[in-house]
């Protein structure tokens, strides 16, 4: 079903760009920690080239994360890394980016709605992709992540990541302001 | 459900129909271009089919200012160096290609070249690598089935690495397509029957993964509708000339869906199988659909039981309780398949195609994985699921 938020002037745009700012943060984090510790996103990094370089962004040119193989795990890279990334997926607009990372829409669905671009190669964006995937189901409750993943996988991993449920139910009070 | 967002793009003049090629020359003067290269394979030019067109662009006075012929089944970045290089030193200044995938893919890539410039076709890689239009570009299919003349992508392996390089942009849209039956009247009844049910994939998927949207379904629905109406009789009669037609633009109708609205599982599957296997593409797709069809119904059931409608049309839709409806239209295409082995003997199953051997289940369904077409597919397979598939597809 469509829904459109209660008052349309109401899109805080500001808001929705500080949000996405923190959580890409939060998932550049996740990933690099993940890649240490969990079997699934270790077996996808495994099979990505060492030196890959990933690049998240929102167009034009912010907010962003960037992450690179090295020694087999993942490293996050500083914003400003001169680093060329060989796989970039860009988001049209903050707003969908919002969408994305706050579990409105999961990231095939915003493929499938052209809310963003990708460049690189198609097989390493499918592992990628994956380990957005995996790591998405963890940052917020089942119930939420369950429309951000189209199939939800076993998860046990929260203990592992060590990841406070602070962090993310601070991530969640905001939302429910917002959504 | 009504989908959220969607876009659709489709700029590619379709001239289609009795005496199509006719209208080539007049569409050729309308972009300004007098002076066309013909990029061929040796195997179209050989059955006559280039002589359709230059005859007809002769009566006309538009002369050619050559013909590249020697696109191979399986393009690559020297060919298109090789052909753009034909293109500047016969000064020519617009592309029609006659062909099936590979020629399409290829002139597309030498298209790259010779409107930018340069040699170095790795530097326009990946998606949005173009910023302007190329110059005019034709296509005039000789097969049924992939409708690469209604899309935005090439793919062409680069032979210093071995690996395939995609190329995605608006720019490569051909300017015009010409679907003509006389194009397609030699086709022997195998390559029709493998690349209607690649054309049929095309339009079932974009019908049922994620990317739907309505005006893409109404292309899908259209195509499907002449694919089953038309398929068989063509096989049985293969001179049909209004068949033929039929099936011409349900290709593209089919590719017009799927270039806005994308493919799934079938198609992750069987670029593996082929990749594999050497199993041509048609065949792969017409083996696997019924059995990925299956497996979607957890997710798909009222999507796949409005094929039917399509597939068998009112009368059998209407007298099937709508609960029932989606296993109908499987099996409507697995009567199909039967329908086009009996006349033609192409391969129902992986085993029978005599390339695939079990032992390469594990590994097909292990890089079907990480093929993008995965992405859209209503339900992400685990390899498990994947070669669960491909076993009872064998
Ligand atoms: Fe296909």
């Amino acid at each position: 079903m469509l829904s459109l938020p209660k008052d349309l002037d109401a899109v805080d745009y500001s808001f929705q760009r500080a949000y996405v700012t923190g959580m890409m943060s939060l998932i550049s984090r996740l990933l690099q920690a993940g890649s240490e510790v969990d079997d699934d996103i270790q077996r996808e990094v495994a099979a990505l080239p060492d030196g890959f370089v990933f690049r998240m962004e929102v167009m034009p040119d912010s907010p962003s994360l960037m992450l690179q193989k090295r020694d087999g795990t993942l490293h996050i890279l500083p914003k400003e890394s001169p680093i060329k990334s060989d796989l970039t997926i860009k988001f049209k607009h903050v707003t969908h980016a919002f969408l994305v990372f706050s579990f409105q829409e999961g990231t095939a669905t915003a493929f499938a709605n052209d809310r963003m671009l990708l460049d690189g190669n198609t097989a390493l964006a499918m592992k990628i992709v994956r380990c957005l995937n995996r790591v998405e189901s963890l940052v917020l409750p089942k119930v939420v992540a369950e429309r951000a993943v189209k199939t939800y996988p076993d998860i046990k991993l929260l203990d592992k990541l060590q990841l406070s449920t602070k962090t993310y139910s601070k991530l969640v009070s905001n939302l429910v302001k917002e959504i | 459900m009504a989908k959220d967002y969607y876009e659709f793009f489709c700029p590619v003049k379709i001239v289609a129909g009795l005496k199509a090629l006719e209208h080539v020359p007049y569409e050729l003067s309308s972009h300004g271009s007098s002076n066309p290269l013909i990029i061929t394979d040796k195997g179209v030019r050989s059955v006559g089919l280039v002589d359709h067109v230059t005859k007809a662009m002769d009566a006309a006075q538009v002369s050619v200012a050559g013909i590249y012929e020697d696109v191979p089944p399986d393009s690559s970045t020297s060919v298109v160096t090789q052909c753009a290089r034909y293109y500047r030193e016969q000064g020519a200044d617009s592309i029609v290609a006659i062909g099936g995938g590979s020629v399409i893919d290829t002139a597309k890539a030498v298209n790259i070249l010779v409107s930018e410039g340069g040699d170095d076709l790795k530097a326009y890689s990946g998606a949005g690598n173009l910023k302007r239009p190329l110059k005019p570009f034709f296509v005039i299919p000789t097969t049924a089935g992939t409708g690469s003349e209604t899309t935005l992508v090439s793919v062409i392996k680069d032979d210093d690495t071995g690996t395939k390089m995609p190329f995605v942009s608006h720019f490569l849209l051909p300017d015009v397509a010409v679907l003509d039956p006389r194009m397609t009247l030699s086709l022997p009844p195998k390559i029709t029957a493998a690349t209607a049910m690649d054309a049929l994939t095309h339009a079932v998927e974009a019908f049922t993964c994620l990317a739907k949207n309505p005006v893409s379904d109404s292309y899908a629905t259209a195509a499907i509708k002449k694919i089953s109406e038309n398929l068989v009789d063509v096989l049985n009669e293969p001179s049909n000339v209004e068949g033929r037609l039929e099936l011409a633009q349900a290709a593209t109708m089919a590719g017009i869906a799927f270039s806005n609205s994308m493919v799934g599982l079938v198609h992750a599957l069987g670029h593996n199988v082929g990749a594999v296997a050497h199993v041509p593409h048609g065949v792969c797709m017409s083996i696997l659909m019924p059995y990925v069809l299956e497996f979607n119904l957890a997710e798909r059931a009222d999507t796949i039981g409005d094929l039917l409608l399509h597939l068998a049309g009112p009368d059998v839709y209407a007298s099937i309780p709508s609960t029932q409806r989606a296993e109908k239209a499987i099996e409507r295409i697995r009567e199909m398949k039967e329908q086009v082995y009996s006349i033609c003997q192409l391969p129902r199953t992986l085993s029978e195609t005599g390339a695939v051997q079990r032992s390469d289940l594990p590994k097909i369904a292990q890089m079907s994985l990480d093929d993008a077409s995965m992405l859209l597919n209503p339900i992400d397979a685990t390899y498990e699921q994947a070669l669960e598939i491909l076993q009872q597809a064998f």
